[in-house]
């Protein structure tokens, strides 16, 4: 529910408020599409708290650059059959993920 | 449908889409005239008895509104007779025959009503006044309200330094004894004294009734003994709540307060509710109290001169953590400086020189992009359709030549609570209502009179996107760039004239530096070319 309704609003701000600063994030994937993935695929907590020190990071006293999400995941259960790939997950570490959306996809 | 629309009439659409919430807002938001109090008194004897709580003995009586009845039958209605008129620089205080603060009126030049007279803070028919006290014995509370206070010495008292009065009450089976030593900055201190110790409950009154509207808070707040403060807002009483060792307890509007306090000792506090659900403050008492209490406007140095923590009366909603400061900061400012209105203009200066290193560095990056302007058309060329794909290469190309053109989203989003601090200093701060800039702006917490600054703050933010370089592709995005400025001129015309002054600044501000950064440029470009040649 939570989710459902930050993304929504996450839209509605990417639609409507990029057009005052259009382009002004310093990184792929934008701050806003960052916070997307995360809250899509991360618990809320720490989707939270990444968001935030993303966010401050995105000044000019940071590079910026390509960064992309890394989230903790246990994977188990894996099913193996065709599925429709949303995001790319690639390991990173023990656990850890490197999140990638695929646009293609969709 | 939206698909089908012209990038045109999507623009018009979402301008008047805007607008309508604008004017929706302002028609259920603004407050309405509240309607004019009739002269019957029908409403004021209603409720008069004590709050009930579980700090009361079991013996605590229904405290219902039918003990009221007595009264309006009585030969004589108590609470009208003024006992005692006091009198400062600053206020005139009317003590009525129950031994309350019936009426406040604010005698300095500012405080004046749109028709000129003086302000009254308290509306005549709401109740409690500040200083009453309700028993919770219900036979002694309705004796309490038909016996009047006697007072000993002159009826009227001009004061130029504190002035004690004492006004007692016999009710037979108790006594009590009211010493209040009025100050003449409006604040008083109050000591309560029972000869037989009934449980009884002294409230600092109802909220004055002079500003309510839907922009700022108006209601209750306690601040309790760890520091946490509690606002329960007109229409949110929820009933009966308890705060025990509080340190302050005020019912205020948008400018104006009563308040009581006591910073050593802490005061239990009940909060009761009103017909309206609108929270009653209470102060349970005891044989011998004495409490700190204030009557008047929210004025910061007048409350810090009475105790620094009452200055956490001035609430400026959720953006208080930083409106306070930005408060704080216009405050030297204007002592510094004489005039809100530039104290306004200073501090949108000093807040553009604290981000200027983020300014400059952003500036430098933008020359070394200029060198890589091949190398981008490449990548733009290369993927056209793909603005993923597109921005993705881009990031990686400002990451090998270590630069990047984007200001990032901080320095964007700060503007967000700065903004929004500012909008909360100029409609919660009294020392700015009717504070002037310069001409015709006379008062910086309402709208500009004649739409000037408006106008000219869309005129700025236009001239400021024509010079900046921007990179926008997208036809449909560019067209609502440029109606940008006519819908935030639109937006600004009812905002309190000192926003607009801060946002028009800020524009001027960005001019003067874009027209820096493109001087550089040029003088770069000639430069290399004399080279070439």
């Amino acid at each position: 529910m939570i989710r459902m309704a930050i993304l929504k609003l996450l839209q509605i701000y990417q639609k409507v408020f990029t057009l005052l600063s259009y382009g002004s994030c310093r990184y792929y994937p934008t701050c806003s599409e960052y916070a997307k993935w995360r809250i899509e695929k991360d618990n809320l907590f720490t989707a939270f708290i990444a968001v935030i020190l993303r966010i401050l990071r995105c000044n000019q006293l940071f590079p910026g650059g390509i960064e992309y999400p890394v989230i903790k995941k246990e994977l188990k259960d894996v099913k193996y059959k065709k599925i429709d790939v949303h995001y790319w997950l690639i390991p990173k570490g023990r656990s850890k993920f490197i999140l990638i959306k695929n646009f293609k996809g969709n | 449908m939206l698909e089908k629309m012209s990038t045109n009439q999507r623009v018009i659409l979402a301008t008047v889409l805007s607008l309508l919430i604008f004017v929706a807002y302002d028609y259920f938001f603004i407050p309405k005239q509240p309607p004019k109090q009739s002269e019957t008194n029908t409403t004021q004897y209603v409720a008069k008895s004590a709050p009930q709580s579980n700090l009361q003995a079991p013996q605590s009586a229904p405290a219902t509104s039918q003990s009221s009845k007595v009264n309006e039958s009585g030969a004589t209605k108590l609470g009208t007779t003024t006992l005692l008129h006091v009198k400062s620089k600053r206020f005139e205080m009317f003590i009525d025959d129950l031994g309350r603060i019936h009426q406040v009126i604010l005698e300095e030049k500012r405080y004046k009503t749109e028709s000129g007279e003086q302000i009254k803070l308290f509306d005549e028919a709401k109740l409690p006044k500040p200083l009453e006290i309700r028993f919770s014995d219900i036979a002694l509370n309705e004796k309490a309200f038909k016996v009047p206070y006697s007072y000993q010495g002159p009826k009227a008292l001009d004061i130029k330094e504190k002035t004690k009065i004492t006004l007692t009450q016999d009710l037979g089976s108790e006594k009590v004894k009211k010493i209040v030593t009025i100050y003449p900055d409006g604040h008083y201190e109050a000591t309560i004294e029972l000869q037989k110790g009934h449980k009884y409950f002294i409230s600092p009154g109802y909220r004055p009734n002079v500003r309510v509207d839907g922009y700022t808070l108006h209601g209750a707040l306690i601040k309790e003994k760890d520091g946490t403060i509690t606002i329960i807002e007109d229409g949110d009483a929820k009933g009966t709540e308890i705060f025990k060792g509080a340190k302050i307890a005020a019912a205020f509007d948008r400018y104006y307060t009563t308040l009581f306090y006591d910073f050593v000792k802490g005061m239990n506090v009940i909060v009761s509710k009103d017909a309206e659900d609108n929270p009653i403050l209470f102060v349970e008492g005891s044989p011998k109290l004495t409490l700190g209490g204030y009557v008047g406007p929210k004025e910061y140095e007048t409350l810090k001169a009475i105790h620094p923590e009452l200055t956490d009366v001035i609430e400026y909603g959720f953006f208080t953590f930083i409106a306070k400061p930005m408060f704080l900061a216009l405050l030297a400012l204007y002592h510094w400086i004489g005039n809100w209105g530039w104290a306004i203009v200073a501090l949108t200066i000093i807040i553009r020189i604290i981000l200027f290193p983020l300014t400059l560095k952003g500036m430098l990056s933008m020359q070394k992009l200029k060198d890589l302007a091949p190398k981008i058309k490449e990548i733009q060329q290369k993927y056209k359709g793909d603005p993923q794909k597109l921005n993705a290469h881009m990031m990686q190309l400002y990451k090998k030549y270590k630069v990047n053109p984007m200001g990032g989203c901080l320095p964007m989003l700060i503007q967000i609570p700065i903004f929004f601090a500012i909008y909360r200093v100029l409609l919660n701060s009294i020392e700015l209502k009717g504070a002037p800039w310069i001409l015709w702006i006379t008062d910086l917490s309402s709208k500009d009179p004649y739409y000037v600054l408006p106008v000219l703050m869309g005129i700025t933010m236009f001239i400021h996107q024509k010079i900046t370089p921007t990179t926008i592709t997208d036809p449909m995005q560019k067209k609502i760039f440029t109606y940008l400025p006519i819908v935030f001129t639109f937006f600004f015309l009812t905002f309190p004239a000192g926003l607009t002054l801060y946002w028009f600044t800020n524009n001027i501000l960005s001019i003067i530096q874009q027209l820096i950064v493109n001087k550089i440029f040029e003088a770069r470009k000639a430069a290399q070319k004399e080279q070439h040649e």
